[in-house]
């Protein structure tokens, strides 16, 4: 399979003088098309700001990034383009917009994306059908439940059509039963659209969903 | 989503309206403080202008007009009567006194003006009733007393024929003025020049001026000029008086009120920016997300910056409103200068706009993951 991601000696630090923290040590990783990924590891490893650096939301400080082939250069291009065509993002804390409706979440990725309004919507509603939420989509993220919101979360991820959906801890809110549907769900939808996903989990119950699995330790890959 | 901005201000409306107030109340206390003292300017200058005179004479060293304690003697009227590049016989003796009448039982703050009936000085005749027995100034004598009696503002709320109490004596109201008040509505009591002198300086001939007309083949500042060489008087153009006027009635007490004025521009400059500030600084957890999910840095600035300018445009607008409603139902005349209030509009809603500016620059600028991290 050809790699879909592929991160080398990726290096990024927090803070300054004595109080910098090396969060990510010159990480090599790669992620192939269509595979799920799971990184795992303890609190602090390093997982979220892995993905982070890969998914083009936080600029390294040393190393090189290439999506679907193509070089990522912060300093040169406008990552807001690669953001909405080639990744979609689930985070921990959902992050919906709360005065959107679960099916204007969805819209606004594709509005981003310059789709048509009936388009979006009718490609909105799809999504959220898909999840399973075509009962809750004029409903705003304060009436929903922690698995509705990460289920629309996961519809916007996919709005854009993206080459590949990295998710930070999407199980970290929701109980036992909601983490093994969401795990269903992503299953599924990865089948259907044909996406490749990488997950963020200390959640060791969800290895088995897992094509390959990465495990960090401070800020580096230790197995893969 | 073109409305997604209205959605987002809709969702938080109790911070909206709470910024958009803050504006309002700020702004509205600069105008009305700016318009307490245009009030002031405009009601000293009306009378000194009303009064129709191009020159005013007072005592030398008194600082000018209406300044002070100055008394000159009538004798005087005959000299600058005669005098070259003055209309002849225009000059009169004015009397500009505060007193403090009882007026229904209450002790009123009013300011006494006694002039010559027909002279320069005060109103040549009444919207109501009819103006004060005129006594014969250059012949005056103690045995045919004038009466004691005053024509008063039409805003006083006085009837004809009330009494008010001036020293311990009883004057009554003749006759009406309209809208001839002095510095924050202080109402002018116009009576005949003799009565002035009896009940405020004691029967002394004095007056606190002589005003006079300039011919009008004369140019006024020469004459006034002219005359202002005479050792013991000096002499002042129209424009010299209301200056004075205006700085002793209005800029030197309100001082402190001007300096207030400054402080209140400064905090609120810097409240209104902070209060803008720090709201799109809340918002960096959004602005993370939507450049997270692919927003462009541009479409970040515009919808803040939309949200912006529609919070300060309605506190901007609520607040001149506000402002005029108030000069309006003010208990004294305040008088907001369409100007001032444009540039006072304008400043506040750029200085909105430029902190909204910087926040949202300063958010849209760092990683999506660091912003809505919050840790900017």
């Amino acid at each position: 399979m050809p790699a879909i991601v592929e991160g080398n000696g990726l290096t990024k630090r927090f803070g300054t003088g004595d109080a910098t923290v090396v969060a990510i040590d010159s990480v090599d990783i790669t992620i192939e098309e269509s595979e799920l990924v799971m990184i795992m590891g303890d609190s602090g490893c390093g997982k979220t700001t892995l993905i982070s650096l890969l998914g083009c939301i936080l600029t390294p400080d040393a190393g090189d990034i290439r999506i679907d082939g193509e070089p990522v250069d912060p300093t040169a291009q406008d990552m807001s383009v690669i953001r909405r065509e080639k990744i979609g993002f689930v985070f921990q804390l959902f992050h919906l917009l709360p005065y959107l409706t679960a099916l204007e979440n969805v819209m606004i990725a594709m509005d981003l994306a310059r789709t048509k309004t009936e388009e979006a919507e009718s490609r909105a509603t799809e999504l959220l059908t898909q999840v399973g939420l075509s009962d809750r989509l004029l409903h705003r993220p304060a009436q929903l439940s922690g698995g509705e919101k990460q289920r629309v979360s996961f519809a916007r991820a996919l709005a854009n059509r993206p080459k590949v959906i990295f998710a930070d801890e999407p199980t970290a809110n929701l109980d036992s039963r909601q983490s093994d549907n969401l795990m269903s769900l992503i299953q599924e939808l990865r089948q259907e659209h044909q996406t490749t996903v990488a997950i963020v989990t200390h959640h060791e119950g969800l290895r088995k969903n897992a094509d390959r699995i990465i495990q960090m330790k401070d800020g580096r890959i230790i197995a893969e | 989503m073109k409305t997604l901005f209205l959605k987002d201000m809709r969702y938080r409306q109790a911070r909206v309206v709470l910024t958009a107030l803050g504006i309002t109340v700020l702004i509205s206390l600069i105008l009305l403080l700016g318009g307490i003292m245009n009030g002031m300017r405009i009601q000293a200058r009306q009378y000194v202008e009303s009064t129709g005179a191009d020159v005013w004479i007072s005592a030398e060293g008194s600082g000018g007009a209406f300044i002070g304690f100055s008394l000159v003697v009538e004798e005087y009227m005959a000299f600058l009567n005669a005098g070259q590049g003055l209309v002849p016989n225009s000059a009169s003796p004015l009397i500009f006194a505060q007193a403090r009448p009882n007026v229904r039982g209450k002790s009123t703050k009013a300011i006494v003006v006694g002039y010559k009936l027909g002279q320069l000085g005060g109103p040549k005749r009444a919207i109501e009733g009819r103006m004060f027995t005129a006594s014969n100034f250059e012949d005056y004598r103690p045995e045919d007393p004038v009466p004691y009696e005053v024509v008063v503002d039409e805003k006083m709320g006085l009837e004809i024929g009330e009494q008010i109490t001036l020293g311990d004596e009883k004057v009554r109201v003749v006759g009406k003025t309209s809208s001839l008040m002095f510095v924050l509505d202080t109402p002018l009591l116009f009576m005949d020049v003799r009565i002035a002198q009896k009940l405020l300086l004691g029967n002394t001939p004095h007056v606190n001026m002589m005003i006079a007309k300039v011919n009008e083949n004369f140019p006024v500042p020469e004459v006034a000029t002219q005359y202002d060489e005479y050792e013991t008087i000096e002499t002042r153009t129209l424009q010299q008086t209301v200056g004075n006027i205006i700085e002793y009635y209005v800029d030197e007490p309100m001082k402190a009120v001007q300096f207030l004025r400054v402080m209140l521009w400064l905090a609120a400059g810097i409240l209104v920016g902070m209060i803008t500030y720090v709201t799109m600084l809340e918002k960096t957890q959004e602005i993370g997300v939507l450049k997270a999910i692919g927003a462009a840095n541009r479409y970040v600035m515009t919808l803040l910056l939309k949200q912006v300018a529609l919070t300060s445009a309605v506190g901007v607008i609520l607040g001149l409103i506000l402002s005029y409603v108030f000069a309006v139902a003010a208990p004294i005349f305040v008088k907001i200068h369409f100007a001032e209030s444009i540039i006072v509009a304008s400043i506040s809603f750029l200085v909105c706009c430029g902190s909204g500016y910087l926040a949202a620059r300063r958010a849209i600028t760092v990683d999506p993951m660091i912003a809505f991290r919050g840790e900017i």
